[in-house]
């Protein structure tokens, strides 16, 4: 029995696994901190979701303010100009890139330097990339997310934690220079991220259609070669990272990315936004219905109630009597019907119908190193869009519609975080908030068994995990943080009792 | 930088200065303020100033043991710790225990506590460590380090110092941008003297308040107001801003160098007031007897009163029709 405190998970995430024959044949996922946002929230005024919100978590905070946002204009059925519409996402879109940088580059591929790795012949390179605080990669990519993210300061005002987008719109109109200033920045980046991270334009990375393709494209040259991603695809493999943290393949995303009308942005056919909706269990395609998310409790520390309850009529009652077998963890186990999914850039992909990811999905099944690669390549799919939309906004044009007041009635957000999924559902009484329910990305991916018994995502995907050394399970950390967990976001998220240490759930010695 | 040195009183022993990075019940918004620092930068100030950052959640790498290894040594005093910043209100819940928010099973406010007890300086970084925050008006009976809002005492008390003599030094801000974070950071390392204000915040960045550079301020003047997000006009008569109540150098260190919230529209929500949030809602103003309940710092009501009166009534057409951007 291991138990395993996982630092650089923004929050902490304490796993415990059970191994034998050394992999892990069962796993547990504890959060460990509750600090109480949904109760909070209720009794106070409509719209202080947008500022209280977007403070649940310091990584998604543009994503909990465009839920927030989303909710409260869905409540007053008013429709947002196109100019906001872009620059809502313009902000959302930059939050997920420098997110998936840094994610990738300062907290996934630091566990690549683990001592326990040093006789491959790629850890030398890897420690002089990616050690802590002293890498060459780790530098470059501070000083460019921090570049980056003007984008969403020059929305903003600041970045994390703002509350500029409102029911309406936004609080203000780009300035022409302010468009030029983030036009320089995006196009900073891009120009980096196709040198150091991708090491070719785009456009090539875009012609990797399957496997076979990503192999060829790894022999093409050495800057292929040597780029980030064909680093972490090389060192990934020799590790056995595409063999590890297959999960329920079962995915989800909420969609996000509203394109307004007249934009030459194109969505897929059939589809409203960049980023689609939808559900995939195993091969197939499920559309995506709002009504089928729910919220079990059964093993989490909250007052029960039977089965899965949708989150317009959830409750969060934290029950802390300490003694609980069944009960570990603060978090609630969110379902899709009765399904676990993960969710997440590997979700998106696969839900975009991005062949690469459709195929290394149909052909090997998910993988710590695909369910990263999608992260990393992400910005990919991003770039051309931010550039059309910073092209089609407009310093003149309106950017908020004029709201008197948010009316009483019950709505909700849903988005895409960086991490995945999220969604805010409220009910407005006389003015105030009476109910705000918020579902996390990480709540979906870190989730402890529902009332069947059903493990998370990330629970599932820890099964079978080879374990060398158990004084540095490093394998544990790639997994886990192949979900980028940010555990601080889950708002609920649970702790750890000592009575839970010496009575583990589910019966494990 | 360069010079930044911690002489340790026990040994005499002159190195390179320490930090530990504690997160309690945290958004991670501060630690992303330091991922932001710039000039040096956190890779630099590593690399070039020689400060050992023992942890921080987000970007440390050890293993499970040796974390705790090192932690016993902090706090058994066997290995001196420098510089301790703690992110996140200190969450006392549910019944005083603490276990809402643990590391290892154990409560985390009892390794701040353990932890502040042997550092040379203490440091609150965000509203939240400083004075309990938003989850300090929620169910987990969350505190700040040596403030409940604007009350003394808070997890330490209020007669704790560090060891270098000072209380805690609160940097609050949500988050506390990146200047203040590097800035006070190279104060400390450095050992230069950080004058404080009656909340133990530095006057260098709390020393004015937030309406004091805003660019909105000509319409302050002659009470040209908004009642509707989207305008360029000042949002302290009807949209709720707390600019002229908070302090905070927002309109004065600017965020990036460029930008700050109401220059870009939104209300100063009041995010550095050791009270934050307050109760009554956000983005609007509460009035009594057409004027605000909460004025500007200082000022006499009676007399406030008459003087926006004369000022509205000269207002120029420019202001008026909102003819200036901001």
């Amino acid at each position: 029995m291991l138990n395993v405190p996982l630092n650089r998970v923004e929050g902490d995430l304490e796993v415990r696994v059970e191994v034998d024959a050394g992999s892990v044949v069962d796993a547990w996922c504890t959060g460990t901190s509750f600090r109480g946002f949904e109760n909070l929230l209720v009794g106070r005024g409509s719209l202080d979701g947008l500022v209280l919100t977007p403070r649940i978590c310091g990584l998604c905070s543009t994503a909990h303010l465009t839920a927030a946002a989303v909710a409260l204009d869905a409540l007053g059925n008013i429709e947002v100009p196109a100019n906001a519409v872009m620059g809502r996402n313009l902000a959302l879109m930059a939050e997920h890139i420098q997110s998936d940088a840094r994610q990738t580059f300062l907290m996934f591929a630091a566990d690549l330097t683990s001592a326990v790795y040093r006789d491959r012949p790629l850890h030398a390179e890897a420690v002089r990339r990616y050690e802590p605080f002293r890498g060459t990669v780790v530098a470059e990519v501070l000083r460019e997310t921090r570049k980056l993210l003007d984008i969403v300061v020059g929305f903003g005002g600041q970045w994390p934690h703002g509350s500029y987008m409102v029911p309406g719109g936004l609080t203000h109109v780009p300035s022409r220079s302010d468009i030029h200033m983030f036009r320089q920045r995006l196009g900073r980046f891009r120009a980096w991220f196709e040198r150091r991270v991708l090491g070719c334009p785009i456009e090539r990375w875009q012609a990797i259609r399957s496997a076979a393709d990503l192999d060829a494209w790894l022999d093409e040259n050495e800057a292929q070669r040597d780029g980030e991603v064909g680093f972490l695809v090389r060192f990934g493999r020799e590790l056995g990272l595409d063999r590890i943290g297959a999960g329920h393949a079962n995915f989800l995303s909420f969609g996000a990315l509203p394109v307004p009308g007249r934009s030459r942005v194109h969505p897929r056919a059939g589809v409203d936004r960049f980023i689609p909706a939808g559900v995939v269990k195993g091969t197939a395609s499920l559309p995506f219905r709002q009504e089928q998310v729910s919220e079990h409790v059964a093993h989490s520390w909250f007052h029960d109630y039977p089965g899965g309850r949708h989150p317009m009529d959830g409750e969060t009652r934290p029950y802390a009597t300490g003694e609980e077998g069944e009960k570990y963890s603060w978090a609630k186990a969110p379902r899709y019907g009765d399904l676990p999914a993960e969710t997440g850039p590997l979700a998106e992909a696969i839900l975009s119908r991005q062949p690469l990811f459709v195929d290394l999905h149909r052909t090997r099944g998910a993988s710590v190193l695909t369910r990263q690669l999608a992260r990393i390549v992400r910005a990919v799919e991003l770039f051309p869009a931010m550039e059309t939309w910073l092209d089609e906004l407009d310093p003149d044009a309106e950017s908020c519609r004029a709201v008197e007041d948010v009316p009483d009635g019950e709505a909700f957000g849903l988005i895409e975080a960086a991490r995945g999924a999220l969604g805010h559902w409220v009910k407005i009484a006389s003015g105030r908030i009476q109910h705000y329910q918020v579902i996390t990305p990480t709540a979906w991916n870190a989730s402890p068994r529902d009332a069947a018994g059903v493990r998370g995502p990330i629970e599932e995907a820890l099964i079978g995990t080879p374990v060398r050394d158990p004084t540095d399970p490093v394998e544990l950390g790639h997994v886990v943080r192949s979900f980028d967990p940010c555990l601080v976001c889950t708002v609920h998220v649970l702790r750890r009792g000592r009575t839970v240490a010496r009575r583990p759930a589910g019966g494990v010695p | 930088m360069a010079t930044g040195r911690i002489q340790n009183p026990s040994t005499a022993e002159d190195r390179a200065p320490n930090l530990f990075w504690l997160q309690c019940g945290a958004c991670s918004g501060d630690s992303m303020s330091l991922l932001g620092v710039d000039d040096p930068d956190l890779g630099e100030l590593v690399r070039d100033v020689g400060l050992e950052i023992l942890w921080h959640p987000s970007v440390s790498r050890t293993t499970p043991g040796a974390f705790q290894e090192m932690v016993d040594l902090l706090v058994s005093g066997r290995k001196p710790l420098d510089v301790l910043i703690i992110e996140g209100a200190i969450i006392r819940g549910p019944g005083g225990t603490g276990m809402f928010d643990t590391f290892a099973g154990s409560p985390k406010k009892d390794l701040a506590v353990a932890l502040a007890r042997k550092a040379q300086f203490v440091v609150a970084v965000g509203t939240c460590a400083g004075f309990g925050g938003i989850p300090a008006s929620g169910e987990t009976e969350a505190t700040g380090l040596q403030f409940h809002g604007r009350t003394r005492g808070g997890v330490l008390g209020n007669k704790f110092t560090a060891r270098s003599g000072l209380p805690v030094i609160n940097l609050p801000g949500c988050p506390a941008g990146p200047e203040i974070v590097g800035g006070a950071l190279a104060a400390l390392l450095r050992g230069e003297a950080l004058p404080l204000n009656e909340h133990q915040m530095p006057l260098e960045w709390y020393g004015v308040l937030v309406h004091q550079g805003c660019t909105r301020n000509e319409y302050h003047e002659f009470r040209v107001e908004d009642q509707r997000f989207g305008q360029p006009g000042c949002l302290f008569y009807h949209l709720g801003c707390q600019g002229p109540m908070t302090y905070g150098s927002c309109n004065k260190l600017l965020w990036s160098g460029r930008t700050s919230r109401t220059r870009v529209g939104v209300p100063c929500v009041g995010c550095k007031d050791p009270d934050f949030p307050k109760p009554h809602p956000f983005f609007r103003t509460r009035n009594i007897e057409g004027g605000p309940v909460d004025l500007p710092v200082g000022v006499d009501r009676a007399h406030f009163l008459a003087y926006k009166t004369m000022a509205e009534a000269v207002a120029p057409e420019r202001l008026k029709e909102r003819k200036h951007p901001v």
